[in-house]
């Protein structure tokens, strides 16, 4: 009797907590019929490599229906098509051992030619995101085993190619001629955990369905969708949506309605572009009286209201695992600014501006409205720093354009100083060469600075550098050199989160180092899946 | 309608001459003038994008996107009803603009019918009772509301009945992908209209109170609106079918406008609301630098403008039989 009373009690016990805790441990793992993920602009091209937007998130639209040999998830580089991976250094190649059971969402078997092909494929026909050219050819070993190899040693490897390419199937892209222009409904078949359902242009909306066959298992929602809404305060309080991008300031609001609320590591800076091919720019004494004029925590104050940090003139993040904490720093001087500018010559005029054989000097700055994740925000960044620039005796002349107009100027040296702004600070370290390499010509956000030749040296040095802790080095010095150069002003890392509803059970995160090539979004589809 | 009005006179048909050669003028505008925009859509869609182009795959792109300058051929192919390809979708831009075209009919159609059923009756009611507190009060009324610019009624009324309320929708002009009737859809379509219909309707009614007031004024002091009243005809009968048909021409000439300038009248709006219309497609296609969409964009509601004052002068004198062309 004493037993049963004893059970019986252990069993209300435990039903007590299974009542209170219940909800949350199960609904973690449970099914849900779908999830709608907010997105302010809406379209961002068809979710396949040839036909989405080359912005990040159309990059993430691709991905939930395409996978990639490895992925990464809020720890790091995680196995996806590929089990495991090995380096071979003598042989300058990547050895992937291919999970056995994935399937495409048209039922055939996936398998290592699949893998051989698309690296063929992309050197044939380029897919914008995934640079092959250190990449010489791939071999199947088996049905289950893949070479990479390279032509030199290439240190970025997986997080340029092998965790960002995209695998195509060879059954349907072998006979594809024009990649551009194919849009036969074939060509969004991918083995990825989401099979593309419908694409509304003008709503910019997406559908996609969970893949039964997932080989990590069916994902959790049953459909995945996307919304084009520009208020997500609004869509997420009323629950229309359950994840979406927002800004800092709503971020009390929802957590009292109960969203989480997820912040970001500084993988995204606002940047002051400089035109370092034209004088005075081109004097690196200049642009550092320009560094010392600028103040970075003003800008977030005034312009921000406080949400965002104050960006290293290294450009790498301070989060970032090779950030150099003793890279040169500008402290906000307007008097040292003035001082530089006297020692170049420059006589102050009554009201206090500078000038130089008769000439007064005037800059004029391009504002634009760009942030992070595709977003798009209200300038007021320009206001501030032509005021900060004016108290170091600079005249300016501030222009407010619309993005494209600002980029295209920007892209022809058509400026004097540009704000602009780029994200990938978190990914591999490459983005120092994308960002500073005078020979990237389709970025405008690249500082294309080649007047150091020992800069150019390291970057070089550094993508061919294997072993991690002297590639470490060699980009502590780079940042030295680029921070003492100034070719662009790094100015502030705006505070970046999202905010999703709990009560779906998913939950959402940031990926380690940004989703393939470093994307400051909290849409990996890892959540989804396990 | 009877056999004179739709009759093509010599002076008709000058009329639609000179119409022609605008829309053809229109044609090269529209054709030439997007090219001028600063920046290109290789341009607006890499240069923020975390892909780095050699300069080999930028000229390879910029080739593919770039249509070489044949105006010759551009209108052979508008006449073929060929609108090109959308850079952004590579897509007919057709059918984009079939897609986006049903919702901006259907906001703007809807409340304009609302607005000018609503503004002329009011302003006639309201001229009936010329200098009464209720006319002083609708005047004062409709003057502060036509200060009021969309942008701001819009915003207030998300606030309000979106967020606070949340009684409807925030944005778009449906449920995506809802699994649901067709009744139900329908259903949801309307609650999703709500907003964006209210700010245009607010937006609009002003204007076509105050038109259709001042139109009653100067007909209700007409002669024949005396002999009307001396003949003890029904007070009703004499402002409708009486003075409101003769007050009628100017907020025709109103609708008809506003109609031809229907992307730009509901850009704002659209963007407000994320409504999925013309105005929201010229915008986004504007951004990317799609040059076949805004040119598409552009020509089609220029020529919108065109027909649709051809049309008025063609209609003016169904309306008012008054209206003589030959003299």
């Amino acid at each position: 009797m004493k037993n049963l009373k004893k059970i019986l009690v252990c069993k209300i016990a435990l039903l007590m907590v299974l009542i209170l805790l219940g909800p949350a441990s199960f609904s973690a793992q449970a099914q849900v019929d779908e999830i709608r993920i907010a997105d302010g602009k809406g379209d961002w091209g068809y979710p396949n490599p040839y036909r989405h937007y080359p912005r990040g998130p159309g990059y993430v639209r691709m991905s939930w229906v395409f996978d990639t040999l490895v992925w990464k998830d809020e720890k790091g580089y995680t196995p996806a098509l590929a089990k495991s991976w090995t380096y071979n250094p003598d042989t300058l190649s990547f050895t992937f051992e291919l999970n056995e059971s994935v399937k495409w969402h048209d039922g055939n078997p996936f398998s290592s030619s699949d893998v051989v092909f698309t690296v063929e494929y992309f050197k044939k026909h380029p897919y914008k995101w995934v640079p092959m050219g250190d990449v010489s050819g791939a071999e199947a070993v088996g049905p289950n085993k893949v070479i990479i190899r390279l032509t030199k040693p290439y240190a970025p490897f997986l997080a340029y190619v092998g965790g960002v390419m995209p695998i195509l199937p060879k059954h349907i892209w072998q006979n594809v001629k024009d990649p551009k222009k194919y849009n036969d409904p074939k060509c969004f078949i991918g083995t990825g955990p989401y099979k593309f359902v419908d694409f509304n242009k003008a709503k910019g909306t997406y559908l996609y369905e969970a893949f039964e066959n997932y080989y990590q298992g069916k994902p959790l929602a049953n459909r995945l969708i996307y919304i084009k809404a520009g208020k997500p305060l609004m869509t997420l309080s009323t629950g229309k949506v359950d994840l979406a991008n927002i800004k800092p300031d709503m971020a009390e609001t929802l957590k009292k309605k109960g969203m989480i609320i997820l912040k970001n590591a500084r993988g995204w800076n606002k940047k002051l572009m400089i035109n370092h091919k034209i004088a005075p720019f081109n004097d690196k004494r200049f642009r550092q009286a320009l560094a010392h004029a600028i103040n970075q925590q003003e800008i977030i104050n005034k312009a921000h209201r406080g949400f965002g940090y104050p960006a290293s003139f290294g450009l790498l993040s301070p989060d970032h695992e090779f950030y150099n904490p003793n890279t040169p720093t500008y402290a906000p001087d307007p008097a040292k600014a003035r001082q530089i500018l006297e020692s170049l010559g420059y006589m102050k005029d009554p009201q206090g501006y500078y000038s130089k054989d008769g000439q007064p000097l005037k800059v004029e700055v391009l504002s634009s409205n760009i942030t992070v994740a595709g977003e798009s925000v209200a300038d007021r960044d320009g206001e501030v720093i032509k005021r900060q620039l004016e108290a170091a005796g600079i005249r300016v002349d501030l222009l407010h354009l619309e993005q494209a107009t600002t980029d295209a100027k920007v892209k022809k040296w058509d400026f004097n100083l540009a704000i602009s702004g780029h994200g990938g600070l978190l990914g591999d370290a490459r983005i120092l060469n994308r960002m500073i390499n005078p020979k990237v010509t389709g970025s405008v956000n690249s500082a294309r600075f080649g007047a150091n030749k020992k800069l150019l040296k390291l970057l070089k040095d550094q993508v061919a550098q294997m072993d991690v802790e002297k590639r470490k080095a060699i980009v502590f010095r780079i940042q030295e050199i680029y921070a003492d150069e100034v070719p662009a002003i790094s100015l502030y890392y705006p505070a970046s989160m999202a905010a999703y509803n709990p009560k779906k059970g998913i939950n959402w995160y940031y990926t380690k180092g940004g989703i393939g090539l470093g994307i400051p979004i909290s849409q990996n589809k890892m959540s989804l899946v396990k | 309608m009877n056999a004179n009005s739709i009759h093509f006179t010599p002076r008709r048909l000058g009329l639609i001459i000179t119409f022609s050669l605008a829309a053809l003028a229109m044609i090269y505008l529209s054709y030439s003038l997007p090219r001028l925009l600063p920046g290109d859509f290789v341009t607006a869609m890499y240069a923020s994008s975390p892909v780095t182009l050699s300069a080999e795959q930028e000229a390879e792109l910029r080739a593919f996107y770039t249509q070489p300058p044949d105006f010759y051929n551009y209108l052979v192919k508008l006449v073929k009803f060929d609108w090109g390809y959308s850079y952004a979708f590579l897509t007919p831009v057709s059918a984009l603009f079939l897609e986006a075209l049903p919702w901006t009919l259907l906001l703007l159609g809807t409340a304009h019918i609302i607005s000018i059923s609503i503004g002329f009756i009011a302003g006639v009611e309201a001229s009936w009772r010329q200098d009464s507190r209720i006319e002083k009060g609708f005047v004062g009324g409709m003057t502060l509301l036509e200060g009021i610019p969309e942008i701001s009624t819009g915003v207030i009324l998300l606030v309000i009945f979106a967020l606070n309320l949340q009684w409807f929708p925030a944005a778009g002009a449906e449920t995506a992908y809802a699994k649901v009737s067709f009744w139900a859809w329908v259903a949801d379509v309307c609650h999703h209209l709500a907003l964006p219909l209210a700010t245009l309707v607010l937006a609009y009614i002003p204007g076509n109170f105050l038109l259709a007031r001042n139109s009653m004024i100067m007909v209700i002091k007409a002669p024949f609106i005396t002999t009307a009243r001396a003949k003890g005809l029904p007070s009703r009968r004499i402002r409708y079918a009486h003075a409101a048909r003769n007050a009628l021409l100017p907020l025709v000439t109103r609708f008809g406008l506003r109609l031809a300038f229907m992307i730009t009248g509901v850009l704002v709006v659209e963007r407000i609301h994320s409504y999925p219309g013309l105005g929201t497609l010229l915008f986004n296609a504007i951004q990317a630098r799609d040059l076949p969409v805004i040119q598409a964009v552009v020509l089609i509601s220029s020529l919108m403008v065109l027909a649709i004052i051809l049309a008025l002068e063609l209609v003016y004198r169904i309306i008012d039989p008054r209206i003589e062309y030959e003299r």
